[in-house]
């Protein structure tokens, strides 16, 4: 099946990416098909893995400060910057709504 | 990197709070945009938190009277860790935001009841409970004016017999008496735009405590997707107990639940327990002396130290001490009158040598902290009970005489 526009632009707004063009969509749509090729396998009964770590010991760091007063550092990276705060605009922007923005999932 | 401290604290409170704490929890990263987290996502527990299906017991007053109290409980869903954001500050006059990142990444216990709980004060009764309890077990110092305790509150309302309303949550509630208000001003406000034939969204709103209202937040657009997704740098969180401890493993990277277990302190409702059997005192006593931090230890230090019966030291602390330390704005700590002066004053009261009367008089002398002992300010100004019998004859005498002189 096809990736839906409504799915698309979802993902747009949700992770603000640019699909561009309808190479873009294509690029999605194969790599859909290429991870649905785990639905081969029959997985009955088993625990899934979520990460190769999971044998590993979670390392439990001691209670220490062991860095810090660098504000001066981290603010140098700040276009904008108020005493020591970052300065953001008020709130989220957020995308465009469909028919308002200027992208080529309009015309799908 | 996880801080091992911080699991110690989510296994203490979960077992305070009599949850089934997992012996493997998980990771994952929740997603959302928003100045304050510049990583784009919140690394939390979504799918199998560290403890779960707890209890938390709690008192309320009926109508009012101390001397009347019942005892409610609500069930902990689950604690989970997670990391916090950074703190931001609207600035709606410069039409900005400043972003202070300094808490970014700092652990988080996040603890979700269930909602068993029907009014504000049930609320409040309950936050002030978990508050006691977490400052007992050192988790947390739980300070709501210095966001070391956040609440965010639930609300929905139905009719009895139907299913749950919609739900709205509440934030920006900065203390205890704010969040009874606040619980309060949403369940009427639900109620009434009911009643006149509207309907509640699922919204964020914030709590305004300037107005005792709660208003929509900006910036929440709608239902969020997270994309909850397993954090890929953190493998599983393993715990053991005294079972199923490993034989060979670094001391410093195991945490034994058991081991936490034994060393949990008494929490709140035990230490009440022990006041109320111990000094004879009643529950709602018990209740005050534990609602105002040091003021139990004050009294047992009195109690110690004097002859008097507990019985009736507890009034002269909840009565005389406490309202003198509310006046002028004193934590127990900061008493001018210490435990070792109260104990004086109340054994000459003990001892007959000056009245009731006269020992909160000594008292409020007591308290100008000019470092004299109660007897000094008795004998000062002659306020000692005559005991002599002879005398007192003489002075009544003197009283009639002089009447029957008019």
């Amino acid at each position: 099946q096809k990736v839906s526009v409504e799915v698309l632009d979802h993902l747009e707004h949700l992770a603000l990416v640019d699909f561009r063009d309808s190479e873009g969509v294509e690029r999605l749509q194969k790599a859909i098909q290429f991870a649905d090729q785990l639905h081969e396998v029959n997985t009955d009964g088993v625990e899934p893995m979520d990460s190769v770590l999971e044998d590993r010991c979670l390392y439990l760091r001691e209670d220490d400060v062991t860095e810090g007063n660098c504000s001066k550092d981290l603010l140098e990276n700040a276009r904008e910057k108020v005493e020591e705060y970052f300065v953001a605009p008020p709130g989220n922007i957020p995308l465009p709504k469909l028919e308002e923005r200027d992208t080529f999932l309009q015309g799908s | 990197v996880l801080n091992r401290r911080c699991v110690e604290a989510a296994v203490m409170t979960g077992l305070a709070l009599k949850c089934s704490i997992n012996k493997k929890s998980l990771f994952d990263r929740k997603h959302y945009f928003y100045a304050d987290l510049p990583a784009g996502y919140q690394i939390t527990q979504q799918r199998v938190p560290i403890a779960v299906n707890g209890s938390l017991s709690y008192s309320l007053c009926i109508d009012n009277k101390m001397s009347q109290m019942v005892t409610k409980t609500v069930r902990i869903k689950q604690i989970q860790l997670e990391q916090d954001s950074g703190k931001s500050l609207h600035d709606d006059t410069r039409s900005q935001t400043l972003v202070d990142l300094n808490r970014a990444g700092v652990g988080l216990m996040e603890v979700v009841m269930e909602p068993d709980m029907c009014c504000g004060e049930e609320a409040a009764a309950a936050v002030r409970e978990l508050q006691l309890i977490l400052q007992t077990l050192g988790s947390s110092q739980a300070v709501m004016a210095e966001g070391q305790l956040r609440v965010d509150a639930n609300v929905s309302v139905h009719h009895p017999g139907e299913p749950y309303g919609v739900r709205t949550e509440v934030k920006n509630i900065n203390s205890i008496r704010f969040l009874a208000k606040a619980v309060d001003y949403e369940i009427q406000r639900q109620i009434e735009e009911l009643e006149n034939g509207g309907t509640i969204l699922n919204e964020t709103r914030a709590f305004d405590s300037k107005l005792g209202c709660t208003v929509p937040m900006r910036d929440k657009e709608g239902k969020q997707d997270y994309r909850f997704m397993p954090e890929p740098n953190l493998p599983p969180l393993i715990l053991y107990d005294a079972k199923s401890l490993p034989a060979n493993m670094n001391h410093q990277q195991v945490i034994n639940i058991d081991w936490i277990h034994e060393r949990l302190p008494d929490l709140p409702s035990v230490k009440r327990e022990k006041l109320v059997e111990q000094y004879e005192i009643l529950p709602e006593h018990s209740f005050a002396l534990l609602n105002e931090d040091g003021l139990a230890e004050f009294f047992e230090s009195v109690v110690k130290q004097t002859q008097m019966k507990p019985k009736k030291v507890i009034g002269w602390i909840l009565n005389d001490l406490l309202s003198h330390l509310k006046q002028h704005s004193l934590t127990v700590k900061e008493s001018p009158v210490s435990s070792f002066l109260l104990a004086d004053l109340l054994n000459l009261l003990e001892k007959k040598e000056i009245s009731s009367t006269v020992a909160k008089r000594v008292l409020a002398e007591l308290w100008k902290g000019e470092g004299k002992t109660p007897l000094e300010i008795v004998k000062e100004q002659k306020l000692e009970l005559l005991q002599d019998q002879k005398e007192l004859e003489q002075i009544c005498q003197a009283v009639i005489d002089g009447q029957e002189n008019e």
